[in-house]
Protein backbone atom coordinates (compact mmCIF):
# COMPACT_ATOMS: atom_id res chain seq x y z
CA UNK A 1 0.00 0.00 0.00
CA UNK A 2 1.65 3.68 -1.36
CA UNK A 3 0.65 6.12 0.12
CA UNK A 4 2.18 9.51 0.81
CA UNK A 5 4.14 9.96 3.83
CA UNK A 6 2.35 10.00 6.63
CA UNK A 7 0.70 13.47 7.57
CA UNK A 8 0.65 12.89 11.51
CA UNK A 9 1.90 10.24 13.62
CA UNK A 10 0.25 10.01 17.02
CA UNK A 11 0.14 7.54 19.61
CA UNK A 12 -2.33 8.05 22.79
CA UNK A 13 -4.91 6.90 24.41
CA UNK A 14 -8.50 7.69 23.52
CA UNK A 15 -9.31 9.71 27.18
CA UNK A 16 -12.84 8.60 27.65
CA UNK A 17 -13.13 5.16 27.26
CA UNK A 18 -16.05 5.40 24.49
CA UNK A 19 -16.40 3.18 21.55
CA UNK A 20 -16.03 6.43 19.21
CA UNK A 21 -12.89 7.15 18.05
CA UNK A 22 -13.27 11.25 18.55
CA UNK A 23 -9.45 12.60 18.80
CA UNK A 24 -9.59 14.24 22.09
CA UNK A 25 -6.52 15.83 23.48
CA UNK A 26 -5.40 14.58 26.06
CA UNK A 27 -2.40 15.79 28.55
CA UNK A 28 0.49 14.60 27.00
CA UNK A 29 3.93 13.61 28.73
CA UNK A 30 6.91 11.34 27.87
CA UNK A 31 7.06 9.08 30.14
CA UNK A 32 8.66 5.38 30.19
CA UNK A 33 7.30 3.89 26.73
CA UNK A 34 8.91 7.18 25.41
CA UNK A 35 12.48 4.94 25.62
CA UNK A 36 10.52 2.62 22.74
CA UNK A 37 10.05 3.51 19.62
CA UNK A 38 8.38 2.27 16.88
CA UNK A 39 10.16 2.18 13.56
CA UNK A 40 7.53 4.61 11.92
CA UNK A 41 7.59 7.04 15.02
CA UNK A 42 11.11 8.82 13.98
CA UNK A 43 9.65 13.03 13.75
CA UNK A 44 9.69 15.36 16.77
CA UNK A 45 5.47 15.67 16.45
CA UNK A 46 5.20 12.49 18.00
CA UNK A 47 4.64 12.27 21.77
CA UNK A 48 3.49 9.69 24.05
CA UNK A 49 0.91 9.49 26.76
CA UNK A 50 2.20 7.37 29.94
CA UNK A 51 -0.40 5.00 30.87
CA UNK A 52 -1.60 5.73 34.66
CA UNK A 53 -0.29 2.04 36.69
CA UNK A 54 -1.87 2.59 39.54
CA UNK A 55 -5.03 0.31 39.76
CA UNK A 56 -7.57 -0.80 42.80
CA UNK A 57 -6.74 -4.36 44.06
CA UNK A 58 -8.73 -6.39 41.63
CA UNK A 59 -9.93 -3.62 39.36
CA UNK A 60 -9.68 -4.57 35.60
CA UNK A 61 -8.19 -2.24 33.37
CA UNK A 62 -10.53 -1.56 30.93
CA UNK A 63 -9.95 -2.32 27.29
CA UNK A 64 -8.46 0.12 25.38
CA UNK A 65 -8.13 1.73 21.87
CA UNK A 66 -5.07 3.88 20.42
CA UNK A 67 -4.61 5.40 17.63
CA UNK A 68 -1.51 4.34 16.35
CA UNK A 69 -1.33 6.63 13.38
CA UNK A 70 -3.32 8.62 11.31
CA UNK A 71 -2.76 9.35 7.36
CA UNK A 72 -4.71 11.10 4.89
CA UNK A 73 -4.35 10.05 1.39
CA UNK A 74 -4.29 11.95 -1.56
CA UNK A 75 -7.70 10.96 -2.66
CA UNK A 76 -8.72 13.01 0.86
CA UNK A 77 -9.03 9.32 2.24
CA UNK A 78 -8.45 9.43 6.25
CA UNK A 79 -6.80 6.20 7.56
CA UNK A 80 -6.20 5.50 11.14
CA UNK A 81 -4.10 2.26 12.48
CA UNK A 82 -6.51 1.75 15.73
CA UNK A 83 -4.67 -0.85 18.27
CA UNK A 84 -7.42 -2.60 20.47
CA UNK A 85 -6.74 -4.56 23.82
CA UNK A 86 -10.90 -5.35 23.87
CA UNK A 87 -10.16 -8.35 21.61
CA UNK A 88 -12.95 -7.57 18.93
CA UNK A 89 -12.30 -10.29 16.14
CA UNK A 90 -14.72 -11.26 13.69
CA UNK A 91 -13.59 -14.73 12.96
CA UNK A 92 -13.78 -15.13 9.39
CA UNK A 93 -11.71 -11.61 9.13
CA UNK A 94 -9.18 -13.34 11.24
CA UNK A 95 -9.22 -16.39 8.55
CA UNK A 96 -8.64 -14.00 5.64
CA UNK A 97 -5.51 -12.53 7.84
CA UNK A 98 -4.24 -16.17 8.30
CA UNK A 99 -4.93 -17.13 4.70
CA UNK A 100 -2.82 -13.46 3.88
CA UNK A 101 0.18 -14.76 6.02
CA UNK A 102 -0.01 -18.31 4.83
CA UNK A 103 -0.95 -19.94 8.21
CA UNK A 104 -2.70 -23.21 7.52
CA UNK A 105 -6.27 -22.89 8.15
CA UNK A 106 -7.64 -24.40 11.59
CA UNK A 107 -11.68 -24.80 12.60
CA UNK A 108 -13.12 -22.05 12.89
CA UNK A 109 -14.88 -23.51 16.45
CA UNK A 110 -11.39 -23.98 17.51
CA UNK A 111 -10.19 -20.53 16.62
CA UNK A 112 -13.38 -18.99 18.66
CA UNK A 113 -12.47 -21.32 21.58
CA UNK A 114 -8.84 -20.47 21.64
CA UNK A 115 -9.89 -16.43 21.49
CA UNK A 116 -12.50 -17.21 24.42
CA UNK A 117 -9.67 -18.92 26.03
CA UNK A 118 -7.00 -16.23 25.92
CA UNK A 119 -6.36 -13.92 28.56
CA UNK A 120 -5.54 -10.50 26.08
CA UNK A 121 -6.40 -10.42 22.46
CA UNK A 122 -5.08 -7.23 20.85
CA UNK A 123 -5.97 -6.36 16.93
CA UNK A 124 -4.79 -3.88 14.76
CA UNK A 125 -7.48 -2.61 12.28
CA UNK A 126 -7.15 -0.44 9.77
CA UNK A 127 -10.22 2.37 9.68
CA UNK A 128 -10.67 4.23 6.47
CA UNK A 129 -12.92 7.06 6.69
CA UNK A 130 -14.33 8.41 3.22
CA UNK A 131 -14.79 12.21 3.27
CA UNK A 132 -18.58 12.23 2.16
CA UNK A 133 -21.23 14.05 4.25
CA UNK A 134 -21.25 10.80 6.25
CA UNK A 135 -17.99 10.24 6.73
CA UNK A 136 -18.46 6.55 5.80
CA UNK A 137 -16.03 4.24 7.44
CA UNK A 138 -14.80 1.13 6.53
CA UNK A 139 -12.67 -1.53 9.14
CA UNK A 140 -10.77 -4.00 8.37
CA UNK A 141 -8.22 -6.33 10.45
CA UNK A 142 -4.69 -5.99 10.01
CA UNK A 143 -3.41 -7.75 12.85
CA UNK A 144 -3.38 -9.57 15.94
CA UNK A 145 -1.95 -11.18 18.53
CA UNK A 146 -3.81 -12.94 22.01
CA UNK A 147 -1.58 -13.81 24.96
CA UNK A 148 -2.75 -16.85 27.46
CA UNK A 149 -2.36 -16.16 30.70
CA UNK A 150 -2.82 -17.72 34.59
CA UNK A 151 -4.22 -14.01 35.41
CA UNK A 152 -1.91 -13.68 37.88
CA UNK A 153 2.15 -14.66 37.43
CA UNK A 154 2.70 -15.78 33.71
CA UNK A 155 1.50 -14.93 30.24
CA UNK A 156 2.25 -16.14 26.56
CA UNK A 157 2.33 -14.39 23.58
CA UNK A 158 0.89 -16.79 20.31
CA UNK A 159 0.16 -15.90 17.40
CA UNK A 160 1.11 -12.49 16.06
CA UNK A 161 0.31 -11.52 12.57
CA UNK A 162 0.38 -8.42 10.72
CA UNK A 163 -1.35 -8.08 7.38
CA UNK A 164 1.83 -8.84 4.70
CA UNK A 165 0.63 -5.10 3.02
CA UNK A 166 0.94 -3.19 6.09
CA UNK A 167 4.28 -4.99 7.22
CA UNK A 168 7.37 -2.71 7.18
CA UNK A 169 5.88 0.06 9.10
CA UNK A 170 6.66 -0.78 12.39
CA UNK A 171 3.18 -2.10 13.44
CA UNK A 172 3.80 -5.66 14.40
CA UNK A 173 6.84 -3.75 16.92
CA UNK A 174 3.42 -0.86 18.16
CA UNK A 175 0.81 -4.15 18.70
CA UNK A 176 3.20 -6.06 20.61
CA UNK A 177 4.30 -3.31 22.75
CA UNK A 178 0.78 -2.07 23.82
CA UNK A 179 0.22 -5.83 24.50
CA UNK A 180 2.79 -5.85 27.03
CA UNK A 181 2.25 -2.91 27.97
CA UNK A 182 -1.43 -4.20 28.81
CA UNK A 183 -0.31 -6.71 30.42
CA UNK A 184 2.22 -4.98 32.74
CA UNK A 185 -1.02 -2.86 33.65
CA UNK A 186 -2.51 -5.66 34.92
CA UNK A 187 0.50 -6.38 37.07
CA UNK A 188 1.50 -9.76 34.61
CA UNK A 189 5.40 -9.78 35.98
CA UNK A 190 6.43 -12.81 33.73
CA UNK A 191 5.65 -12.56 30.10
CA UNK A 192 6.84 -14.82 27.94
CA UNK A 193 6.90 -16.52 24.16
CA UNK A 194 8.17 -18.84 21.53
CA UNK A 195 9.97 -17.18 18.66
CA UNK A 196 10.56 -18.78 15.65
CA UNK A 197 14.65 -18.51 14.83
CA UNK A 198 13.49 -15.81 12.25
CA UNK A 199 12.16 -13.17 14.81
CA UNK A 200 14.75 -13.68 17.77
CA UNK A 201 16.22 -10.52 16.80
CA UNK A 202 12.68 -8.96 16.36
CA UNK A 203 11.97 -9.67 19.99
CA UNK A 204 14.73 -8.93 21.18
CA UNK A 205 14.15 -5.37 19.86
CA UNK A 206 11.07 -5.51 21.87
CA UNK A 207 12.89 -6.15 25.36
CA UNK A 208 12.37 -9.99 25.30
CA UNK A 209 16.04 -12.30 26.35
CA UNK A 210 16.46 -15.56 24.69
CA UNK A 211 17.03 -18.53 27.03
CA UNK A 212 17.56 -16.23 30.46
CA UNK A 213 19.84 -17.60 32.82
CA UNK A 214 20.23 -20.62 30.39
CA UNK A 215 16.37 -21.81 30.94
CA UNK A 216 15.12 -23.68 28.07
CA UNK A 217 12.00 -23.66 26.02
CA UNK A 218 10.99 -27.03 25.13
CA UNK A 219 8.45 -28.81 23.29
CA UNK A 220 6.35 -32.22 23.96
CA UNK A 221 7.36 -34.26 20.85
CA UNK A 222 7.55 -30.90 18.10
CA UNK A 223 6.89 -32.48 14.83
CA UNK A 224 10.68 -30.98 13.70
CA UNK B 1 0.45 -29.63 12.38
CA UNK B 2 2.18 -26.95 13.19
CA UNK B 3 3.79 -25.72 16.32
CA UNK B 4 2.03 -22.49 17.19
CA UNK B 5 4.60 -20.13 17.93
CA UNK B 6 4.23 -16.16 18.61
CA UNK B 7 6.05 -15.81 14.89
CA UNK B 8 4.70 -13.89 12.28
CA UNK B 9 6.70 -15.05 9.23
CA UNK B 10 5.70 -17.23 6.99
CA UNK B 11 5.83 -21.36 7.83
CA UNK B 12 8.74 -22.43 5.38
CA UNK B 13 7.72 -25.61 4.81
CA UNK B 14 4.15 -27.94 4.40
CA UNK B 15 2.89 -29.36 8.31
CA UNK B 16 3.35 -32.86 8.34
CA UNK B 17 0.57 -35.29 10.34
CA UNK B 18 2.27 -35.67 13.81
CA UNK B 19 2.41 -38.83 14.45
CA UNK B 20 -0.24 -40.77 16.33
CA UNK B 21 0.85 -41.35 19.98
CA UNK B 22 -2.15 -43.37 22.01
CA UNK B 23 -2.73 -42.00 25.62
CA UNK B 24 -2.24 -45.31 26.91
CA UNK B 25 -2.68 -45.34 30.79
CA UNK B 26 -0.53 -48.02 31.23
CA UNK B 27 1.83 -46.54 29.66
CA UNK B 28 2.79 -44.47 32.97
CA UNK B 29 5.97 -45.54 34.81
CA UNK B 30 4.36 -45.94 37.93
CA UNK B 31 0.72 -46.95 37.21
CA UNK B 32 -2.57 -45.57 38.84
CA UNK B 33 -3.07 -48.33 41.30
CA UNK B 34 0.76 -48.21 41.84
CA UNK B 35 0.18 -44.78 43.08
CA UNK B 36 -2.25 -45.47 45.48
CA UNK B 37 -0.89 -48.42 46.95
CA UNK B 38 2.31 -46.30 48.07
CA UNK B 39 -0.02 -43.98 49.71
CA UNK B 40 -0.51 -41.15 47.18
CA UNK B 41 -3.91 -39.61 46.16
CA UNK B 42 -4.18 -37.75 42.98
CA UNK B 43 -5.79 -34.62 42.94
CA UNK B 44 -6.92 -32.66 39.71
CA UNK B 45 -8.67 -29.57 41.61
CA UNK B 46 -7.13 -27.15 43.28
CA UNK B 47 -10.32 -27.01 46.31
CA UNK B 48 -8.88 -29.18 49.13
CA UNK B 49 -5.06 -28.09 48.17
CA UNK B 50 -3.74 -25.69 51.14
CA UNK B 51 -2.22 -23.16 49.26
CA UNK B 52 0.11 -22.15 52.24
CA UNK B 53 1.53 -26.03 52.18
CA UNK B 54 1.90 -25.07 48.27
CA UNK B 55 3.72 -21.94 49.10
CA UNK B 56 6.30 -23.73 51.41
CA UNK B 57 7.01 -26.67 49.16
CA UNK B 58 7.48 -23.76 46.28
CA UNK B 59 10.15 -22.07 48.87
CA UNK B 60 11.66 -25.63 49.15
CA UNK B 61 12.62 -26.58 46.39
CA UNK B 62 13.93 -22.40 45.77
CA UNK B 63 10.71 -20.62 43.90
CA UNK B 64 9.59 -17.27 45.80
CA UNK B 65 6.73 -17.29 48.25
CA UNK B 66 3.84 -15.90 46.72
CA UNK B 67 0.94 -13.96 47.47
CA UNK B 68 -1.63 -16.40 48.44
CA UNK B 69 -4.49 -14.31 46.65
CA UNK B 70 -2.85 -14.23 43.47
CA UNK B 71 -1.68 -18.18 44.12
CA UNK B 72 -5.57 -18.52 43.93
CA UNK B 73 -6.42 -16.54 41.16
CA UNK B 74 -3.44 -18.62 38.92
CA UNK B 75 -4.54 -21.87 40.29
CA UNK B 76 -8.20 -20.96 39.49
CA UNK B 77 -7.36 -20.04 35.93
CA UNK B 78 -5.00 -22.86 34.65
CA UNK B 79 -6.69 -25.19 32.51
CA UNK B 80 -5.13 -28.45 33.99
CA UNK B 81 -3.22 -29.18 37.07
CA UNK B 82 -2.66 -32.02 38.99
CA UNK B 83 -1.18 -32.92 42.61
CA UNK B 84 -0.55 -35.56 45.08
CA UNK B 85 -0.59 -36.00 48.59
CA UNK B 86 0.34 -38.50 51.25
CA UNK B 87 -0.44 -39.10 55.03
CA UNK B 88 -1.32 -35.66 55.12
CA UNK B 89 -4.75 -34.44 53.50
CA UNK B 90 -4.52 -31.31 51.28
CA UNK B 91 -0.81 -31.06 51.65
CA UNK B 92 0.80 -31.50 48.15
CA UNK B 93 4.21 -33.26 47.63
CA UNK B 94 4.44 -33.20 44.38
CA UNK B 95 2.39 -30.63 42.11
CA UNK B 96 2.15 -29.06 38.57
CA UNK B 97 0.22 -27.14 36.15
CA UNK B 98 -0.78 -25.65 32.92
CA UNK B 99 -1.93 -22.74 31.05
CA UNK B 100 -3.16 -22.34 27.65
CA UNK B 101 -6.52 -21.83 25.21
CA UNK B 102 -7.76 -24.94 25.64
CA UNK B 103 -7.71 -26.07 22.20
CA UNK B 104 -3.89 -25.26 20.61
CA UNK B 105 -1.12 -24.41 23.14
CA UNK B 106 -0.47 -24.98 26.40
CA UNK B 107 2.30 -24.18 28.86
CA UNK B 108 3.35 -25.80 31.58
CA UNK B 109 4.46 -24.31 34.91
CA UNK B 110 5.48 -24.77 38.58
CA UNK B 111 6.33 -28.40 38.21
CA UNK B 112 7.36 -29.26 42.01
CA UNK B 113 7.99 -32.19 43.91
CA UNK B 114 8.45 -31.75 47.73
CA UNK B 115 12.70 -32.54 48.26
CA UNK B 116 11.49 -35.23 50.92
CA UNK B 117 9.59 -37.16 48.21
CA UNK B 118 12.22 -36.77 45.56
CA UNK B 119 14.02 -39.26 43.70
CA UNK B 120 10.79 -41.95 43.25
CA UNK B 121 9.69 -41.09 40.12
CA UNK B 122 6.73 -38.07 41.83
CA UNK B 123 8.09 -35.65 39.15
CA UNK B 124 7.87 -38.32 36.40
CA UNK B 125 4.50 -39.31 37.55
CA UNK B 126 2.95 -35.93 37.83
CA UNK B 127 4.25 -34.76 33.67
CA UNK B 128 3.12 -38.13 32.21
CA UNK B 129 -0.42 -37.29 33.70
CA UNK B 130 -0.32 -33.81 32.88
CA UNK B 131 0.77 -34.24 29.54
CA UNK B 132 -2.27 -36.95 29.14
CA UNK B 133 -4.71 -34.22 30.61
CA UNK B 134 -3.65 -31.68 28.01
CA UNK B 135 -3.32 -34.10 25.14
CA UNK B 136 -7.17 -35.64 26.23
CA UNK B 137 -7.94 -31.91 25.81
CA UNK B 138 -6.47 -32.27 22.13
CA UNK B 139 -3.74 -30.00 22.65
CA UNK B 140 -0.65 -31.74 21.11
CA UNK B 141 1.43 -28.27 21.33
CA UNK B 142 2.79 -28.64 25.03
CA UNK B 143 5.57 -26.26 26.17
CA UNK B 144 7.25 -25.37 29.05
CA UNK B 145 10.54 -23.22 30.72
CA UNK B 146 13.39 -25.78 32.00
CA UNK B 147 16.10 -24.72 33.54
CA UNK B 148 19.30 -26.23 32.83
CA UNK B 149 19.45 -28.53 35.51
CA UNK B 150 16.37 -30.27 34.49
CA UNK B 151 16.68 -30.22 31.25
CA UNK B 152 17.60 -33.98 31.39
CA UNK B 153 14.18 -34.60 33.52
CA UNK B 154 12.02 -33.50 30.82
CA UNK B 155 13.89 -34.98 27.71
CA UNK B 156 12.82 -38.65 28.36
CA UNK B 157 9.26 -37.40 29.04
CA UNK B 158 9.37 -36.23 25.28
CA UNK B 159 10.15 -33.17 25.55
CA UNK B 160 12.87 -31.34 23.12
CA UNK B 161 14.34 -27.41 23.54
CA UNK B 162 14.61 -25.42 20.52
CA UNK B 163 12.79 -27.68 17.74
CA UNK B 164 13.74 -26.30 14.66
CA UNK B 165 15.34 -23.44 16.51
CA UNK B 166 12.42 -21.94 18.24
CA UNK B 167 13.76 -19.89 21.36
CA UNK B 168 11.92 -19.50 24.37
CA UNK B 169 11.97 -15.67 25.63
CA UNK B 170 10.80 -13.31 28.94
CA UNK B 171 10.09 -10.38 28.43
CA UNK B 172 12.70 -8.23 31.13
CA UNK B 173 12.33 -4.17 31.40
CA UNK B 174 15.47 -3.85 32.14
CA UNK B 175 16.51 -4.78 28.24
CA UNK B 176 14.61 -1.81 26.67
CA UNK B 177 17.38 -0.19 25.12
CA UNK B 178 16.82 3.87 25.26
CA UNK B 179 17.13 4.92 21.32
CA UNK B 180 17.79 8.28 20.46
CA UNK B 181 15.29 9.59 17.94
Amino acid sequence: MRDEAPTRMIWREDCSFSRKRRIELCPLRAGFWDSIRSGFLKNNNTQVVETPTTLLEDEEPLPQEIVLLERTQSDGIVEQIVFSSAGDVDLYDLQTLCDKVGWPRRPLSKVAASLKNSYLVATLHSITRLPDAEGTERKQLIGMARATSDHAFNATIWDVLVDPSYQGQGLGKALVEQLIRALLQRDIGNITLFADSKVVDFYKNLGFEADPEGIKGMFWFPRF
Amino acid sequence: MQIHTSSFSLPTSTPKPKPFRPIIASSFSISDQDLQSRGFTQHRSSTDLDLDALNTIFARVGFPRRDLTRIRRALDHSSSLLWLSHSKPGEPVAFARATGDGVFNAVVWDVVVDPSFQGIGLGRAVMERIVADLRGMGIVNIALYAEPRVIGFYRPLGFAADPDGIKGMVFSKKNIINRAS
